[in-house]
């Protein structure tokens, strides 16, 4: 086995934080992104949580990726990662009990999150094992920022804490919006727009782009009534 | 040939692999619920605590007997949940009389109790089950020292639907437990989950979007709170209380 020089390295394992970030860019995994980021702590636990499948699963599918016939790829790979998140569903169960009640079923749902899917079928199929779990750390680590971003603003400014602590003046009057699932939605957009106005290359080119007023009255036939 | 074989070895090493986490881990998952059963038994009775087994430490355990509806001294680690799918210590139960939807009721019924020096009770604590929507909901209803008022509600497990029937965890509706009365000047089970906004002292706020989930609160409540469950031995408690 050949050692993959640093350079690779960091480019598997940075890259995906701002210049290829799995949800700023490609806008996968959403789901999970707007529903467990209210509170830090168990923001972290769920980061934490999918780093490791998306690790673990990258590194043994790329370790048979030769031996999966291919027209059954897809169940393979699912069978590998939903084993995977069995394992830290019922390790969270036993060693991080309320965090794993408030994060019910999304652990779960880490099974068809479409970053888990996508890494293992765009990279780990194709590439060596080594390499293939860097990728991996590296998307958890770009979910992971958004994630936890996000759950610093719902937290602080939706609860007035951060990691369960005080920090905002007792006279600071809570936004609840900022508890809700939609508020994410929000702070993912303003995200990815700060991220595009620095790196110009991930703003697309406008597919189909509004043309000046076309729009042209309707002729309506007057109908008589009767009766 | 690999086309067999391979899916074969990942599922049986898979498969090794998810039963061994979950058996080694299981006794720690076991404390948890545990652990988490006292919690609701405490927070029922209006305790918030971190120091759970010493305020559990506090309460009095007692088992009744549902057929002569007095108390009886028996094993502390009887599990009146695991006794209730065991043939020998459950009893079928008529269909008119099965309301909640429990097929089997155990013979012997936990209460919690807080006594003061003089024996006299101060709080009860109620394990309380039914069926509501999705499966059985499993909880503890908590009364004050008359015995009639409650004190609150708590359920430990359930598979209602989040935001709808899972609502019964949220505190805004337990709150509106607190005071509420449960047998009416006939000594019968009056207390409800009503439609829309309570207007009496026997009625509880709905869940819209949730009325079978509370049809199986309501049949709970009537069914462990009336003359097949715990109703009989809570209207002699203070009699029964000084025999022990």
């Amino acid at each position: 086995m050949k050692a993959i020089p640093a350079k690779e390295t960091r480019k598997l394992l940075f890259t995906p934080i701002i210049e290829n970030n799995p949800i700023a860019l490609q806008i996968l995994g959403i789901c999970s992104a707007l529903a467990v980021t209210v509170k830090m702590d168990v923001t972290l636990i769920m980061c934490i949580a999918l780093t490791s499948v998306i690790t673990l699963s990258n590194f043994f599918i790329s370790l048979i990726r030769h031996y999966i016939p291919d027209s059954i790829r897809i169940i393979v790979q699912m069978t590998i990662i939903s084993s995977l998140v069995i394992i830290v569903d019922e390790l969270l169960k036993a060693y991080a009990y309320e965090a794993s009640k408030e994060l019910s079923v999304f652990v779960g749902l880490i099974i068809t999150n479409c970053i888990v899917m996508g890494r293992a079928e765009a990279y780990a199929m194709k590439n060596p094992p080594i390499k293939s779990m860097l990728d991996g750390f590296g998307n958890g680590l770009g979910y992971s920022f958004v994630l936890l971003v996000v759950a610093t603003v719902r937290e602080i400014f939706g609860n007035g804490t951060f990691f369960g602590l005080q920090v905002m003046p007792e006279s600071y009057q809570v936004n609840n919006f900022l508890l809700l699932p939609p508020s994410s939605f929000i702070i993912i957009g303003i995200m990815i727009w700060v991220i595009r106005s620095f790196s110009k290359s991930q703003v697309e080119e406008v597919e189909n782009p509004l043309k000046a007023h076309t729009f042209k009255p309707l002729t309506v036939k007057k109908e008589v009534q009767s009766g | 040939m690999n086309k067999l074989i391979i899916p074969l070895v990942v599922c049986i090493a898979c498969a090794i692999i998810v039963s061994i986490t979950a058996v080694t881990v299981r006794p720690d998952q076991n404390l948890n619920i545990a652990n988490e059963k006292k919690v609701k038994i405490l927070a029922a009775a209006g305790i918030q605590t971190d120091r759970v087994d010493e305020e559990f430490s506090k309460i009095k355990t007692l088992f009744v007997d549902f057929k002569t509806n007095k108390l009886v001294t028996i094993d502390p680690a009887y599990d009146h949940i695991k006794a209730a799918s065991n043939p020998e210590l459950s009893t079928l139960i008529p269909k008119g009389e099965d309301i909640a939807v429990l097929k089997r009721r155990e013979n012997i019924g936990t209460l919690y109790v807080w006594v003061d020096e003089k024996n006299s009770i101060e709080k009860l604590v109620l394990p309380i089950r039914g069926y509501g929507l999705w499966g059985t909901l499993y909880g503890y209803l908590s009364l004050d020292a008359d015995l009639n008022t409650v004190r609150g509600i708590e359920y430990y497990d359930h598979k209602e639907t989040p935001g709808l029937g899972g609502e019964v965890d949220n505190p805004n509706w337990k709150s509106d437990w607190y005071g509420k009365r449960v047998y009416n000047d006939n000594g019968s089970v009056a207390l409800y989950v009503t439609k829309g906004v309570s207007s009496t002292e026997y009625e509880i706020d709905g869940l819209s979007g949730a009325t079978l989930t509370t049809n199986g609160v309501s049949n709970m409540i009537k069914y462990w709170l009336g003359e097949n469950g715990y109703g009989p031995i809570i209207k002699n408690l203070n009699k029964e209380i000084e025999k022990i």
